[in-house]
């Protein structure tokens, strides 16, 4: 079971897409002028012709508004915030171990993208954390990108490593199973120029392909899409009282940046969060969260999009989701006694979260939808885990890493 | 913080205003005089900034133009719950032409002479209110032909003020009931566009202009404007506002007409979508084809919704109304606690006896169907709500609410009161 994306550009004309024998649907990614403005999956019969008229009402009826919204905003005198300022250096950082191919169809993308003056300058870092493939090789073969290996497993160690060695005004994070979009350096510049002083900056993930049954199952949950608007985040929220704790509206740790001089001020990454096999999660969550407790506004920005591969196979899925309950409740529980003053929404945080993963069980149990079930009942456990000592659990683990390293 | 909530204008074309002392804000955005939306912050969300006024400003005027332009489709047809059907094709949003030129133009617009318009305002032993409601209207941009205030007091309280204010014709109507003051005000009016406002309103400059262009540019026989709030100032008033959600309203033109009576005349014809008492406008043929005001209804009465029952009349005989949020009052909500609860509850004792008078007169078994189920659903849901999150003030506005329902209900078992169905006094 699989769906075909279709690059669906507005601006001009459309035309008929064939559907594989083994394609049971598409997806669509709606453009105006190659800017992302909306998503969305369709059923179709396998092997089918999808017609221009079809491909055209299904516009009318998903993307018309945002074609309407986007050409108001190219009418619009542009914001003019972030004029005058010169324009920042950029660090861009890649994490990644094992996974030289993918490392090298991401280093691709970024190789085609076209320079954006507005940035003064821009670097590219791969932070090699212990690969035992050709990484180093694939870095090697592509001019722009330096190599740094970082020997203390955990992704956060790499990402700290990565911040120690960047020089950029803005350091850019992106996960090695991601590409990025076209847009996606025009898209960075676009939202530091409309908010110059913000902490950090997150973007739209798209799915990469659709060739599984787990890659569409994910999308069809939601993905880790936030939309198509632009989106300013602030320490709290009129309607999320329990906001910004759990933090996970902002943004994914896949592609996110950072006002580099502020995260050192904060100490960098939280060493104990996304650690790779034992604590996988929670480490993005915690950044955007100390970032808007430090008074600093964070900025979605659809253009600023990445492709991201999901998980193939449903056992890996399972594990995303129940990583996720982990990474979330291990990050409450820290953030709850580091952060007293907002302990009340902690606890609320808990006590909706629970909720919610109750009611999404039971609509699925009553849609018999099984394989749903079982994947919100991974992610409950993993919150259970997740808040009973995973975190301390976590801090020991790491503190040996660190100091057998040294 | 001095205030809980506070009310923030916020032109878009121009920089952002300084942030009012108080909790909450309440933005309304503006594109010159056009109000085109509004959002509610907490302090930590404020400033705005540029660039987020910048997205506001581009999802906003979209709207706007998706519902002004008539190459985009416009005026839209309203729905289920008074929304707009969209008709926006891509096709037409991508062909759209001289987009930064339309809205320009979409800022301002020359004023249109009034000179036709009768504005009535029916006042009940509030001077003070009254007086501030005439001097609002001295700032109009056009001056009505003629400004009748009709005094619904025993003893002509409003007398006094209207004396201090030239060019005002004082009606007295002692006879209590906004239904009989109101017409009294239409049998006293000359013009042929009858304004009708309340005397707890400041008009915004431009509105009767907008009223009079707005019927020069559609055939409809009913027009209701935007209310906002004038000010925030006690949680009483933030209560009714965020809550409750106050008048409602869209910021963007909405069409009813026979489409929206006949799709939802099966969940009892939702008319009250249509708009408020305290901003509407007919032209005189309306009153020919439908009659007036029901007496038997309205504040003094059995409580309000002798608005809405009018335009269920107007609508059940083919008639429209036309929502323009550009005709804009702001409103001063009930101050008190107290006032408010009482307010609930009358609404909602007029509401039901609107609901009785409709189903008498017109048979539309809908109406009776909203008394007996959709209403109690509606309570019992929002009070599970409300307990479960333990908003108490919620709880205390339902059993105002309640109560006035319960009320309502004797309204079915009044023969005198049922016996003058579908007699409406006329012009």
């Amino acid at each position: 079971m699989s769906y075909r994306l279709i690059d669906l550009e507005l601006s001009g004309p459309i035309t008929p897409v064939p559907l594989e024998s083994g394609q049971h649907g598409f997806g669509i990614v709606a453009r105006w002028r190659g800017r992302p403005i909306g998503f969305h999956l369709e059923e179709w019969p396998a092997g089918a012709l999808v017609g221009a008229d079809e491909l055209a009402s299904i516009a009318d009826r998903h993307f018309a508004e945002a074609v309407l919204a986007a050409r108001v905003e190219d009418a619009l005198p542009p914001s003019a915030a972030g004029d005058g300022r010169s324009g920042p250096t950029l660090s861009i950082a890649i994490c990644t171990r094992n996974r030289a191919q993918r490392l090298a169809r991401l280093l691709r993308s970024l190789d085609e993208l076209r320079p954006e003056p507005s940035f003064a300058g821009v670097e590219i870092i791969v932070v090699d954390n212990g690969s035992t493939d050709d990484t180093k090789g694939a870095v090697a073969r592509f001019a722009g990108a330096r190599h740094v290996l970082e020997r203390k497993a955990g992704l956060n160690f790499a990402r700290n490593r990565a911040l120690s060695e960047a020089k950029g005004d803005l350091i850019a994070f992106l996960d090695d199973d991601v590409v990025v979009d076209a847009g996606w350096l025009a898209g960075l510049v676009s939202a530091w120029r409309s908010r110059p002083d913000a902490g950090g900056f997150s973007g739209l993930v798209l799915p990469y392909r659709l060739q599984t049954e787990a890659q569409l199952l994910f999308e069809r949950r939601g993905g880790f899409r936030r939309g198509f608007k632009r989106i300013e985040f602030r320490a709290g929220n009129y309607h999320n009282p329990l906001f910004p704790v759990g933090a996970g509206s902002v943004g994914a740790g896949c592609n996110m940046a950072f006002d580099r001089r502020l995260l050192l001020d904060l100490g960098g990454f939280d060493e104990a969060l996304d650690t790779g096999a034992p604590l996988p999660g929670g480490g993005d969550l915690d950044i955007f969260y100390r970032v808007l407790r430090s008074g600093r506004a964070m900025v979605y920005e659809p253009r600023y999009a990445v492709h991201h591969e999901h998980r193939e196979t449903l056992a890996e899925l399972q594990r995303q989701y129940w990583s996720w309950g982990l990474g979330l409740m291990a990050f409450v529980a820290k953030s709850r006694r580091s952060d007293p003053e907002l302990a009340r929404r902690h606890r609320a945080m808990v006590a909706w979260w629970l909720g919610d993963q109750a009611r999404a069980f039971l609509r699925s149990v009553r849609r018999s939808d099984l394989r749903g079930a079982r994947f919100t009942l991974a992610e409950t456990w993993g919150g259970v885990m997740g808040f009973a000592g995973e975190y301390e659990r976590s801090r020991a683990r790491v503190a040996a890493i660190a100091a057998e390293a040294s | 913080m001095n205030a809980p909530a506070a009310v923030r204008h916020v032109d878009l074309r121009r920089a952002e205003p300084a942030v009012p002392d108080a909790g909450l804000v309440l933005d309304i955005f503006w594109w010159g005089d056009l109000p085109v939306g509004s959002r509610t912050s907490i302090r930590a969300e404020l400033p705005l900034g540029e660039g987020q006024l910048q997205a506001i400003a581009a999802e906003l005027m979209a709207e706007q133009l998706a519902g002004r332009e008539v190459a985009l489709g416009a005026p839209l047809v309203a729905g289920n719950e008074g929304r707009p059907h969209a008709v926006l094709g891509v096709g037409r949003a991508a062909a759209f032409s001289h987009v930064a030129e339309r809205l320009q133009s979409l800022s301002s617009r020359a004023p249109c002479d009034a000179g036709e318009v009768s504005l009535i305002i029916c006042t009940r032993d509030r001077p003070e209110a009254l007086g501030r409601c005439l001097v609002s209207l001295a700032h109009q941009q056009s001056l009505p032909g003629e400004l009748i205030v009709v005094d619904n007091s025993a003893g002509g309280s409003a007398r006094q003020v209207c004396s201090e204010f030239g060019q005002v014709t004082y009606v007295h109507e002692p006879e209590p009931g906004l239904s009989r003051a109101r017409n009294a005000g239409v049998r006293r009016a000359r013009g042929s566009i009858l304004v009708f406002t309340d005397d707890d309103v400041e008009a915004h400059p431009g509105w009767l202009s907008e009223i009079v262009r707005t019927f020069g540019e559609h055939d409809v026989d009913c027009i209701t404007g935007l209310v906002l709030p004038a000010a925030l100032e006690t949680e009483a008033q933030c209560e009714f506002q965020f809550t409750l959600g106050a008048f409602g309203g869209s910021f963007v033109p909405v069409l009813f007409d026979h489409r929206f009576f006949a799709e939802t005349k099966p969940h009892g014809a939702q008319v009250w979508r249509i708009g408020a008492g305290a901003n509407m406008a007919f032209r005189r043929r309306a009153f020919e084809r439908a009659g007036l005001f029901d007496e038997r209804l309205g504040a003094g009465a059995s409580g309000c919704s002798e608005d809405s029952e009018l335009w269920y009349r107007l609508l059940a005989l083919g008639g429209s109304c036309l929502h323009e949020p550009r005709a804009v009052v702001l409103h001063h909500h009930r101050a008190s606690w107290s006032a408010l609860l009482d307010q609930m509850r009358v609404y909602m004792r007029g509401h039901v006896s609107a609901l009785v008078a409709q189903a008498d007169a017109f048979g539309d078994r809908a109406c009776l169907k909203r008394i007996g189920w959709q209403l109690p659903r509606y309570f019992v849901r929002t009070g599970l709500k409300s307990l479960a999150r333990g908003r108490g003030r919620r709880l205390r506005i339902l059993l105002a609410e309640v109560r006035g329902w319960l009320e309502g209900l004797t309204y079915l078992v009044r023969p005198r009161w049922r016996r003058r169905r579908g007699e409406w006094p006329t012009l």
